[in-house]
């Protein structure tokens, strides 16, 4: 799958402020745990950074077959891609207020 | 019974961020209260004055260590790095030890984190977006937790919590279980983080300074007559507590003795200790520790300069000690740092004891009528003080004194 220079640049800028990951590690073969040293809490926070930057949701069963900087940027192109294909969220609040 | 030394002492507070920058504040007589402005945003409350911590570099600790941490475990992991050295430990396997002891303490989790952890979770309808780390840093015993992960203990650890009292249960436990030969070593203090919910906890029973807003520098002033509540502030007070026998077995030097302390309940009123209650609560930490109320040079008020509690323990000094006690409370100078504030006055005690000065209460223009029968100290006051007595009280008629002797 082709990634956006966009989606690398906004996963890297991620990766260097919440996980204080120098620029020069930051490429697409580095692997998450060996070489840029994360772990399955700081996982859990990537998504998060991925969700809130690029608002989309990103499916979490996913996460087990991420293993490189790159599977990365896959993850966060296709979650992109499926949100644009999404229909519009349903009116949950509307929904709540008329309990 | 074993005797119990301190070993070392790391402070942070609104007057610095080390033992030595605090202490030099402190004989300079300067105030780290400031006010906020930015406070006047919140509907309901009316104290817009606090004494935050200067400005600090954690880079020193782990990011995957850190990630954990709220402000008050910053702080106080940096504050047990420098009690560490001062004591002349490292960091690391050497300290681990079934017989060291961490003994920790905040009022709360993070009030920032709980801040933004419920307000996503209202936004979300649920815990969606929650980071990992989140609930590391609002359960109860996050400071001891993280301090631990810092300096990378593996051992027994104790996080008492009750509010303003909360670091002097840690000294006062650590010293009983030295004393009763259970343990040779504990890490013992607390830790607390400036947020407007600290505030409001106060200003909400109108506890809280709402009329020096615009003059912060005069606003905390126990015992004065014109006071008219606390200023809240933040840090984190480190004490190393050793035994006798490994201090001196390792050559250690004692800053000070810890001759002993209570902690009691007064289980009447939730907000408003009573003189009787506190004159209990000395006598017996004086009964434990050995010493007669005549062999106590000075007494270190908790005095935060609320209307009622200042009052009560003039009243409760002057009734166990009579009416020449020296006596100064250090609130004007730090703010009230709440878990932090025992720790930090117990270090400021053992300085006053190594310099041989007492510290005045700052902005004591003019003793209160219910606050008379003590001697209040105004100035920087030249003695040899070979025994202080030290009070912290705390909401839920939280009673404690720590006794603190030279060596």
């Amino acid at each position: 799958m082709t990634v956006s220079s966009n989606i690398i640049e906004q996963v890297n800028a991620l990766m260097k402020t919440g996980f204080e990951i120098p620029a020069e590690k930051l490429v697409p073969t580095a692997t998450l745990v060996g070489d840029l040293g994360l772990d399955s809490l700081d996982a859990v926070d990537m998504l998060v950074y991925i969700e809130e930057t690029l608002n989309v949701k990103v499916e979490g069963e996913r996460l087990a077959n991420v293993k490189t900087l790159q599977d990365v940027y896959v993850l966060a192109q296709e979650s992109l891609s499926n949100e644009s294909l999404q229909p519009q969220a349903p009116l949950h609040l509307e929904a709540q207020g008329s309990q | 019974m074993n005797k119990v030394f301190v070993t070392g002492m790391g402070a942070f507070s609104s007057l610095g961020n080390d033992v030595g920058s605090m202490f030099a504040g402190l004989r300079e007589g300067r105030t780290g209260v400031r006010a906020f402005p930015e406070w006047r945003q919140y509907n309901g409350l009316y104290s817009h004055l606090g004494a935050p911590a200067p400005a600090y570099d954690v880079m020193k600790i782990p990011r995957t260590v850190r990630r954990a941490m709220s402000r008050m475990s910053e702080m106080a992991s940096l504050a047990a790095f420098e009690a560490l050295a001062q004591a002349g430990l490292a960091p690391g396997a050497a300290l681990n030890s079934p017989r060291t002891l961490i003994i920790m303490g905040s009022t709360s989790g993070s009030p920032f984190t709980l801040e933004t952890y419920f307000r996503k979770l209202f936004e979300k309808h649920g815990p969606e977006g929650q980071l990992s780390t989140s609930f590391f840093k609002v359960m109860n015993h996050s400071v001891a937790a993280n301090v631990a992960a810092a300096i990378e203990f593996n051992g027994a650890l104790l996080s008492p919590a009750s509010a303003c009292s909360t670091s002097t249960q840690s000294l006062i436990l650590g010293w009983e279980l030295i004393k009763a030969g259970l343990y040779d070593r504990v890490i013992a203090g607390g830790a607390d983080e400036l947020h407007y919910m600290s505030a409001a906890i106060f200003d909400i029973v109108q506890a809280a300074s709402r009329t020096y807003n615009d003059r912060p520098e005069i606003a905390s002033r126990p015992f004065d007559k014109k006071r008219d509540g606390l200023v809240v502030s933040e840090g984190a007070g480190v004490l190393i507590l050793e035994s006798e026998k490994i201090m001196s077995a390792r050559g250690a030097t004692p800053l000070a003795e810890i001759r002993g302390g209570t902690y009691q309940c007064d289980g009447t009123h939730m907000t408003q200790s009573s003189a009787e209650t506190m004159m209990t609560v000395m006598r017996e930490g004086l009964t434990r520790s050995g010493l007669k109320p005549e062999e106590i040079d000075y007494v270190n008020a908790h005095a935060t300069a609320t209307t009622h509690g200042d009052g009560e323990e003039a009243r409760a000094i002057s009734g166990v000690f009579g009416s020449d006690m020296a006596v100064s409370s250090l609130k004007g100078h730090l703010g009230h740092s709440l878990a932090a504030c025992g720790a930090l006055e117990a270090i400021a005690c053992v300085e006053m004891i190594k310099s041989s000065v007492l510290i005045p209460t700052r902005n004591l223009d003019e003793v209160a009528p219910e606050c008379e029968g003590v001697r209040h100290l105004k100035v920087n006051t030249p003695a040899r003080v070979r025994n202080i007595l030290s009070n912290n009280f705390a909401f839920g008629g939280m009673n404690t004194c720590l006794l603190i002797s030279e060596v």
